[in-house]
């Protein structure tokens, strides 16, 4: 298994944020078996309050919700920190939501209802990409 | 409303014009593709039950909608086809549509289902109607086997009888506000008035009716003059993710003269200020109260107490059972010393620790009603009071139970004079002050632990499983599998059902999520992995392993810190909000109840569900496509004929141009008429294996086929049994609906020179047999039909293979394959004994076809 961690071998840091409480949580236990810590949020007003406090790794948002939607909390993510990558996951994917998401920045865009499965190994990319990239000799680009 | 409906419907009045066939056959084939959206959709929505998926609640409505948008317009299709309003149907839509429109409005007041229902019907998809704490009851008596004592539950659909028959749903409703206000003074006397209220209140005469004339029943079936039974609150909500422990009221020992007073009692209990305080401070709202009460027969334990599954606050892996001698209730409420039992949660659960109390009296039923204290003799003061054997058996039901919810359990249980556990209730174990434990480190202990393998197969049922396996290849196996392993086969089967109450965990190396024995692992809920295709050549029984069905990994060895995870888990997903509402509505989906064509309740009117209307459609479509083609055909094209062969397939054949050689009117066709390429090549196969005939062939096969074609019933193979088939072709095209015995086949097929045009849809239904002989009948077809490139998906019965731009040739082959495959599966269940049939029946068919196709 491989092991879980962000930039100074601390744990990954993610943030969820779904206004259905249900997919909180059933991904929150999910990425905290892998090890990582997880934060969950299901009005998108205390998620960005969060994401000015702190920089996470990770953030998983949903598209459609009351007030800033995810498309304003991808570009908010990028804007608190470049290093946070962003995965977007909704239940009204059109390929004009999906490419905007992809031009904004986001590591990918995910339908839902999605195995838990295919999130996680998600996450193992990203993992795997932030590794390569501390590597001494990768190149520098996001 | 009908009369509302009927009058909207008016457009659809026959028209004296009929259209021409082309417009008909393609309302036909429209029928047939909204027809197999609407099964894919079905599978799709149980799969998501197993855990594997995160949906939400955007999506329970969306496909909801979707699938009532399908249906709906399949009925305005047919419509079309039959040229008829079909106002049935389209009632029998709105009735459902409705009925899944309230459930997720999440309308609560219950005004339908039954006043009382029996323990032995009850289940967790009944826990609006019974309330939770007698669904649990239901499931541990239904589903996992154990006993409990039996009787009946009176419904919430009573309570709101009750309670409007007399006013008192609205008195209640200042509660919030008072709440709202922190005016714990005026929610105190709302409080007592309620209670008194109710505590005067008359019930509805049909109401005391229904009562009395149940427990006048259990005391016949029990043959008992002076039946006495408990009354137990069974709230919504109680037991469930709140424990509510203690805050409603059970009555005991009581007798038919105080039934309708001690269910007044226990109504009242709902709205005690304690109760309705913890519910507002939980967050329920005041339309989320109601009250079911379970009357069980009074049961004269003696020796009873309480287990709770996981202490780990006493030893690591340990469960604690406290016993008395006597009734359970002095346990309950903690007044008396009561011994203190620790034993282990492996099996053989061996006992870990044993401290006796001393226990001079004990709780006994009181001859006049209710219960009374008695003294023991010395010699029991000190004796332990549970024996090394009901020790273990109390820990079997316990992990069961545990296993069963997900969480650790807090179990009231007692031993009836004939020896025999009974459970009286459970509900999820609160921590005690604290959490369980501090959440370990759990990456640390899954990075030390050696992976068997992972990602392999598919989720059937979520869950973590720790245990020894135990690998089953025959009945002997089964009939042998021991209490709290996990079960390794080859193979999935229904038939492992007989032993998921007491199975850890489940592996398989082939098999399918959407498969029988996937459904019956989440009826179960059996951790559930299956096709991870090396699954019996990494294990063997013994071995021990923790089955991560979440993450899909096996791990070699005990990964205690992951189970603990699991069961100290903030909410199990099936007590999600989602997953039930999920469950609720796939009740008005899925279930097919029109299931013989034949018989007297195959009518619109007894459509119950989707499926129903489904099904009812897509056989009604056939034989009209017939009669339309038979009444009008020869004004626009050919009249329908029948197909002269031997095959006793009762074929209708409608020519749309260039199909067959025929005079158009001609009223028969030959086989040698027939030009459609597809439909050739079918009944080439269909008579090459020579399995219609009564008579031995020569093929290998035959000598194999003939024993049974010979026993097999006559009245099955003629035609009237059959009923009418129908296929259509034009020169390169066919599209047949077939259904033999209660087997429904479609294959649609397009074969011609052009490579990409070429197609084969082969879609096969299986019928009303026995779960584990459909299943085994759907794997075989599915085996075969890979075997031959097509892209197969398995959900439950159906079976629907796709095959895609191939060259004519190959085409030509796979289309005699298929007709083989038809004739052979048409008798095929009788043949299924065991699950090694399905390979080794493949085998057959695949060798007899390289004959019949040179492949």
């Amino acid at each position: 298994m491989t092991t879980a961690t962000g930039t100074a071998g601390s744990p990954l840091h993610i943030l969820i944020l779904d206004d259905e409480p249900i997919v909180c949580k059933r991904l929150k236990p999910a990425f905290q078996k892998m090890g990582y810590e997880v934060e969950t949020f299901t009005d998108s007003a205390s998620a960005l309050a969060r994401l000015h406090e702190t920089t996470f790794d990770i953030v998983i948002t949903d598209l459609k919700m009351e007030g800033a939607d995810g498309m304003q909390v991808l570009t908010g993510a990028k804007e608190s920190s470049g290093t946070t990558h962003v995965i977007v996951i909704t239940g009204f994917a059109t390929l004009d939501t999906a490419k905007e998401s992809y031009r904004k920045g986001a590591f990918d865009f995910v339908a839902k209802p999605f195995k838990l499965r295919d999130i996680l190994d998600c996450v193992k990319r990203i993992e795997e990409k932030r590794r390569d990239e501390q590597a001494p000799d990768a190149p520098l680009t996001v | 409303m009908r009369h509302g409906l009927k009058h909207l419907l008016a457009f659809w009045r026959p028209s004296t014009e009929s259209l021409p066939f082309t417009v008909l056959f393609k309302k036909f084939q429209s029928i047939l593709e909204r027809n197999n959206r609407i099964l894919e959709l079905m599978a799709d929505m149980g799969d998501k039950l197993g855990g594997e998926y995160v949906f939400d609640g955007h999506y329970i409505e969306e496909v909801s909608e979707t699938l009532g948008d399908l249906v709906f317009k399949l009925i305005s299709d047919y419509s079309i086809l039959n040229q008829h309003q079909n106002a049935d149907l389209f009632l029998a839509f709105e009735r459902i549509r409705l009925a899944i429109g309230e459930e997720l409005s999440g309308q609560h007041i219950l005004t339908t289902g039954e006043p009382v229902l029996l323990l032995a019907q009850l289940g967790h998809e009944l826990s609006e109607l019974a309330g939770t704490k007698m669904a649990n009851l239901g499931d541990i008596r239904n589903r996992l086997e154990l006993s409990t004592p039996g009787g009946f539950v009176i419904t919430t659909r009573s309570f709101f009888d009750f309670l409007q028959h007399n006013d008192l749903l609205d008195k209640a409703r200042p509660a919030a506000q008072y709440w709202h206000d922190q005016d714990e003074e005026a929610l105190k006397q709302l409080a007592d008035e309620m209670q008194h209220s109710i505590l005067t209140a008359t019930l509805p005469r049909r109401l005391s009716v229904r009562i009395f004339a149940a427990f006048d029943a259990l005391a016949e079936r029990r043959q008992l003059k002076d039946l006495r039974v408990a009354m137990r609150s069974s709230a919504w909500g109680e037991d469930g993710s709140s424990s509510f422990a203690g805050q409603y009221q059970s009555v005991l020992n009581v007798s038919r003269d105080q039934l309708i007073d001690a269910y007044r009692q226990v109504v009242a209990s709902a709205y005690s200020f304690e109760a309705w305080h913890y519910r507002l401070y939980k967050g329920f709202h005041e339309n989320e109260t109601a009250m079911a009460v379970g009357c069980q027969v009074m049961v004269k334990g003696l020796v009873s107490g309480v287990i709770h599954t996981y202490a780990p606050h006493l030893a690591a892996g340990a469960m604690l059972a406290s016993a008395v001698w006597g009734l359970c209730a002095p346990v309950v409420k903690g007044i008396n010393a009561t011994d203190n039992i620790v034993l282990s949660r492996t099996p053989p659960y061996p006992l870990i620790s044993l401290a006796i109390a001393d226990k001079p009296k004990q709780l006994i039923l009181a001859p006049s009603g209710g219960t009374a204290w008695e003294d023991l003799p010395e010699a029991l003061h000190q004796a332990p009071s549970m024996t090394s054997e009901q020790m273990e058996q109390l820990a079997k039901a316990a992990m069961s139970i545990e296993r069963y919810y997900k969480r650790p359990q807090e179990i009231e249980w007692t031993f009836d004079p004939g020896g025999t556990l009974q459970i009286l209730q459970t509900r999820p174990l609160r921590s005690q002050g604290e959490p369980f434990a501090p959440k370990q480190l759990i990456s640390d202990a899954t990075r030390r632990a050696e992976i068997v393998f992972s990602g392999k197969g598919f989720i059937a049922q979520r869950g973590i499983a720790v245990g020894k396996v135990f690998l089953v290849e025959n009945d002997v196996d089964l009939a042998a599998f021991p209490h709290g392993a996990i079960l390794l086969s080859r193979y999935t089967s229904p038939r492992y059902s007989a032993v998921m109450h007491k199975a850890q965990g489940i592996l398989t190396d082939v098999g399918s999520p959407t498969g029988h024995m996937a459904t019956l692992s989440r009826e179960y809920r059996v951790p559930t992995i299956v096709n991870t295709e090396i699954a019996t050549s990494q294990l063997a029984t013994g071995d021990e392993i923790t089955l991560d069905a979440t993450q899909n990994i096996v791990y070699r060895g005990n990964i205690g810190a992951l189970d603990h995870f699991e069961l100290t888990e903030e909410e199990v997903f099936e007590d999600s909000y989602e997953y039930r509402l999920l469950r609720r509505l796939l009740k008005f989906i899925s279930p097919l109840n029109l299931l013989d064509p034949q018989g007297d309740g195959f009518q619109p009117t007894a459509c119950r569900t989707y499926h129903d209307i489904t099904r009812f459609i897509h056989e009604k479509a056939v034989e009209e496509l017939i009669s339309l083609s038979e009444q009008r055909g020869a004004q626009y094209l050919s009249a329908p004929k029948r197909l002269t062969t031997t095959l006793p397939i009762g074929l209708m054949l409608i020519d749309g141009g260039g199909g067959t050689t025929c005079a158009p009117e001609s009223r028969t066709a030959t086989p040698e008429q027939i030009v459609s390429l597809p439909l050739r090549k079918l009944l080439d196969g269909m008579g090459s294996l020579g399995m219609w005939c009564t008579e031995p062939v020569a093929v290998d096969l035959g000598s194999f086929m003939s024993s049974f074609t010979r026993t097999f019933s006559a009245s099955m193979a003629s035609p009237a049994e059959i009923g009418r088939n129908l296929v259509v072709v034009l020169d390169h095209y066919m599209n047949i609906n077939m259904r033999l015995g209660y087997h429904f086949t479609i294959i649609d097929a397009y074969i011609s020179e052009a490579i990409n045009d070429n197609y084969i849809y082969f879609r096969f239904l299986g019928g009303v047999t026995e779960l584990i002989r459909r299943s085994r009948r759907a794997a075989f077809i599915a085996k075969v039909l890979e075997q031959f490139d097509f892209r197969v998906e398995i959900h439950g019965d159906l079976v629907v293979g796709r095959l895609k731009k191939l060259s004519l040739p190959r085409m030509a082959q796979r289309m005699r394959m298929v007709g083989g495959l038809v004739g052979y599966t048409r008798q095929l269940d009788a043949r299924m004994h065991t699950d090694k049939d399905v390979n080794h029946h493949a085998e057959i068919f695949l060798k007899a076809m390289q004959s019949v196709i040179g492949e």
